[in-house]
């Protein structure tokens, strides 16, 4: 089968194209799924794009689309999902809800914003299997899942216990193996584990009161584990603190002892607050943007907060649990779960008349601005936790347009005005730059060199945009999806249904593991190991996973 | 005389607690469940995993044996036919719940399961407060004491306190505490509860748990007796959850009448200890899958069990949408039942059974089609009752019958 686009303007930063600054249109040609080197051979299909702007399928590396937590979020926003019903084009009476959406709204609505890919960044082990018969059931999206690691009890009497690196890489390996993952996240780190023995709080070098381990050395293990794993993705880290005002310094201490190793924090703008002013809430964005800036071997997501109703869900159930006091509606789970992690599931509601939930938005934002390099920041929301993901186009018009950001700040509440800097910052994205941030600079970051980019060999994920000056407009009505190489929407609207792969990465470890694993199963978690472990053929019904084999790093 | 195969570690999806130490023994078409190493079998494994070297069933249509493909084609028709159906039972795996709902996406209908009844009960609790629950593995590591609510689940759970108690928990190694809130442990539980203090308080369990709640909040009820139990008494409990480490409750709602009354001062009493200490709590359910079916419906649907599927919407309803309800306004029930021989409820409609083959019927259904069962002659993940957990069942013979997935694709194609 070969299709051919013609005549598009391509941005293409990968590979160093910019169409929409030269003008230039071409073609792009794809062959069964892939895009190839162009030829004059008669195609299959095509498609005229008449100079629209063509990218790769956008990516999302931090999305809460499955697992245990997200149905718990369903099962608190049954409203939620009522006052979102299904939509035409749905093709089934599965698609609804706008902050807990169902598996095919997550798929159809993402797909309609020119999205292929999308990671679930905190699947926790004792779940896997669930999130992953439910990845299943995603259309439309190639996903994958990070591990979370660092709070349970087998990594944490081995770190007790001063076990040697190499016994806790083969514990890591055997993990991510067992469950399907693609990465390692860490949330809280040991602080999830600590809030099981009732401490309520962790700084970075605390020690947890059972095991007398610090985060820090949680975090530096793990940093440690991934690297010498050879795992694509660096440690993916919540860090300390979420939420909590004066979070900046463990922020700033926590940058500074991956010590010039390769770690991603995520949802920044949630840990980025001082205590300064009469409310003793203030914006540090500038602070961390600076030493973001000044290491290049650290990589943010924003976790930008969008005003409106939606629901946190998290791992981190020792920070949601202090959040349950601000719930609305005021109602939440929270679950201490199987030696493993924990989650919190806490419905908020952003209000722009808000003093904090307004500076959260402009701390956000000012992060987005003062980190200069675009290929180490990314545009989330943190879905559903900061907002919903579909709220993407018009936060893809905050940074690109400098006037509209500032009439938007003007509506909120005044002294939130006066803590942030947002009106002195002059930076407006390119749309280069915006296809870094949810394109080029993901693939990158994740270690997916088939994706994100749009030269031959890449996997045709591609979304065609016409351009239009108001950006909110442009991003969220899109001209064309391609999935695979076929066309699955048109016009803003889902013409077919396509069926996603599951990545997962693949690490060499150390096999003796497995004796440890088993006994460890059968005395303290109660199941075995056997059945814990999730085979090839349970992913996406039975087509199994797409495999990224890693190579052994330097420690 | 076949050979006598032994399979080791097997799992069951049958209860909800999925133990998956069985060893099973298969003899051609014979399957025999018996402890594992180190553990034991429960009578209702033990039961529903026999299986004797006797015919398949067969399908039938209006009680006259036909092929599985005219039973599937007259049940295509009769739901093409129907203006309401309700798909009941739904005892079946994650693959044959995805049928299920794809089945209700043809042709419209009410999706309930046949133990929903505690899990609403519970559901009175969560969609209006939420609470703060725990897992078997924390349960099993963490918890010195543990309040039961309700009789003795060891009926039902048969090896719940043999999970709960290990010979060596990591973190609870003081004394770990046991306490029966209206109901009795039995002599099995007492077994498995070896080593455990285990006390009795027959007081009612609403108003008792009402009042622990305040005492542990530190307020005094004003009433001398709480629940027919000495205040004294219920504020020495307090006390001892105040002071424990890690507190869990358990409780059945299917079994309570105030099931949902129990739920919500469980979950209240959690919420006041939690302000100090650490506790959970820890609901029992989940038989048949229950768990991964009301999973699967909420990722697809959005909705729990007990929802209608209509046109291109659903909608969620936890009353008019029960099954017994929804029967009164439905024209055709599709009764599926995969896990053990449970008859449906009677019903003056047509009748389409996906059963169990060894299922007696009341009345003879339209339509019956006999399907294997997962985890012995199928295939299949079922979840515990946490909903976190799921556990891949295999195939222990060679099926005969289809699975609930392959009987409802059939009858999707007519």
């Amino acid at each position: 089968m070969r299709t051919r686009l013609k005549g598009g303007r391509v941005l293409d930063p990968a590979n160093g194209e910019n169409g929409v600054a030269s003008g230039a249109v071409r073609d792009i040609e794809i062959e069964d799924g892939r895009i190839v080197a162009a030829t004059d051979r008669k195609a299959d299909a095509e498609y005229d794009l008449g100079g629209a702007v063509v990218m790769a399928g956008g990516i999302d590396l931090h999305s809460h689309i499955a697992g245990g937590k997200m149905n718990l979020a369903r099962l608190l926003m049954q409203e939620d999902r009522k006052a979102f019903p299904e939509m035409p084009g749905n093709f089934c009476g599965c698609g609804g809800g706008r902050a807990a959406p169902t598996a095919h709204a997550t798929g159809c609505r993402y797909a309609e914003l020119g999205y292929t890919t999308v990671f679930e960044p905190a699947m926790v082990g004792a779940n896997a299997r669930g999130a992953h018969l439910e990845m299943a059931d995603i259309p439309n999206l190639d996903t994958g899942a990070y591990l979370v690691l660092g709070n349970d009890d087998f990594f944490l009497r081995l770190l007790a216990a001063g076990a040697h690196q190499e016994t806790v890489n083969a514990y890591v390996g055997w993990m991510i193996e067992a469950t399907q993952a693609f990465a390692i996240k860490i949330v809280n780190p040991g602080g999830i584990n600590a809030f099981k023995f009732n401490a309520r709080r962790m700084e970075l070098d605390e020690a947890n009161p059972y095991y007398g381990v610090t985060p820090r050395k949680v975090l530096t293990t793990l940093i440690r584990a991934v690297t010498e794993l050879g795992l694509p993705h660096p440690i993916h880290l919540h860090g300390c603190n979420l939420g909590v005002p004066g979070n900046d310094e463990t922020t700033l201490a926590t940058i500074r002892a991956a010590e010039g190793r390769r770690l991603h924090l995520t949802h920044l703008q949630f840990h980025s607050y001082g205590t300064e002013g009469d409310k003793r809430f203030s914006s540090s964005a500038a602070r961390i943007a600076e030493l973001v800036n000044a290491n290049p071997n650290i990589s943010v997501d924003v976790g930008q907060v969008m005003f409106g109703q939606t629901v946190t869900a998290s791992a981190d159930y020792m920070s949601q649990y202090r959040n349950r006091a601000i719930a609305s509606p005021n109602k939440s789970i929270g679950m201490d779960i199987e030696l493993d992690a924990a989650c919190g599931v806490v419905p908020f509601e952003y209000k722009d008349k808000s003093f904090v939930n307004a500076l959260q938005w402009a701390i956000g934002l000012e992060l987005f601005l003062l980190v200069e390099d675009p290929w180490r920041i990314f545009l989330t929301t943190d879905h559903p936790n900061g907002g919903p993901f579909t709220t993407y186009p018009h936060l893809i018009r905050l940074l690109m347009d400098r006037d509209f950001r500032n009439a938007q700040l003007a509506t909120l509440n005044k002294a939130a005005q006066k803590h942030t800097m947002l009106p002195q910052i002059t930076r407006e994205y390119s749309l280069e730059e915006i296809a870094i941030l949810t394109r080029a600079a993901p693939a990158r970051i994740l270690g997916l060199t088939d994706k994100g980019h749009l030269g031959p060999g890449a996997v045709a994920d591609i979304a065609v945009h016409t351009e239009d000056a108001d950006r909110e407009a442009m991003f969220s009505t899109t001209r064309m999806v391609f999935k695979n190489g076929r066309l699955i929407v048109k016009d803003g609207v889902v013409v077919e249904l396509a069926q996603g792969t599951t990545h997962v990465a693949r690490p060499t470890f150390d096999r003796a593991i497995d004796t440890d694993m088993q006994r460890w199963f059968d005395e303290s978690v109660g199941l075995k190991a056997q059945h814990f472990r999730i085979a090839d053929g349970e992913l996406r019904n039975g087509a199994g996973p797409t495999i990224l084999t890693c190579e052994r790093g330097e420690g | 005389m076949a050979e006598v195969r032994t399979i080791e570690n097997v799992a069951c999806g049958f209860c909800g607690l999925a133990c998956d130490d069985l060893t099973v023994e298969v003899e051609g078409r014979e399957v025999r469940a018996k402890a594992g190493p180190g553990g034991t079998v429960c009578p209702e494994a033990a039961r529903l995993f026999r299986r004797l070297d006797t015919a398949d069933a067969v399908a039938r249509v209006a009680g006259e044996v036909t092929s599985q493909a005219d039973a599937a084609s007259e049940a295509h028709r009769l739901l093409t036919a129907a203006t309401s159906p309700v798909i009941a039972g739904m005892g079946t795996d994650m693959t044959g719940a995805g049928a299920l709902v794809d089945l209700a996406i043809r042709f419209g209908g009410v999706l309930d399961h046949h133990a929903s009844m505690g899990l609403f009960r519970n559901y009175a609790a969560v969609q209006r407060t939420g609470w703060l629950a725990s897992t078997l593995a924390e349960v099993r590591n963490h918890c010195d004491l543990l309040l039961v609510v309700g009789e003795d689940p060891t009926a039902n759970w048969g090896r719940l306190f043999e999970k709960f108690y290990p010979a060596t928990p990591l973190f609870a190694t003081g004394e770990r505490r046991v306490v029966f809130l209206g109901g009795t442990p039995g002599e099995k539980a007492r077994r498995q509860l070896a080593g455990i203090t285990l006390s009795e308080l027959p007081g009612a369990p609403v108003e008792v748990l009402e009042a622990l709640a305040l005492l542990v909040s530190g307020r005094t009820p004003p009433q001398a007796t709480i629940g027919g139990l000495p205040l004294a008494e219920v504020a020495a409990l307090a006390e001892a959850l105040r002071g424990s480490k890690y507190a869990v409750v358990t409780w059945n709602a299917a079994a309570l009448d105030d099931g949902d009354l129990v739920a919500e001062r469980a979950t209240a009493l959690v919420d006041a200890l939690n302000v100090t200490t650490r506790a959970g709590v820890f609901p029992l359910g989940g038989t048949d899958n229950l768990m991964g079916v009301n999973q699967l419906m909420l990722w697809r649907l959005g909705y729990p069990l007990r929802t209608l599927v209509s046109g291109q919407g659903s909608a969620h309803d936890g009353t008019l949408y029960a099954t017994e309800a929804a029967l009164k306004d439905a024209d055709v029930m599709v009764w599926v039942s995969a896990f053990r021989p449970e008859p449906p409820p009677s019903f003056t409609g047509k009748v389409i059974a996906l059963a169990h083959p060894d299922t007696v019927f009341e009345t003879e259904p339209d339509v019956v089609i006999p399907v294997g069962t997962p985890g012995i002659d199928h295939a299949g993940t079922v979840f515990r009752m946490d909903s976190i957990v799921s556990m891949p069942l295999g195939a222990l013979r060679v099926a005969t019958l289809p699975s609930v997935a392959e009987a409802v694709r059939r009858i999707a194609e007519g």
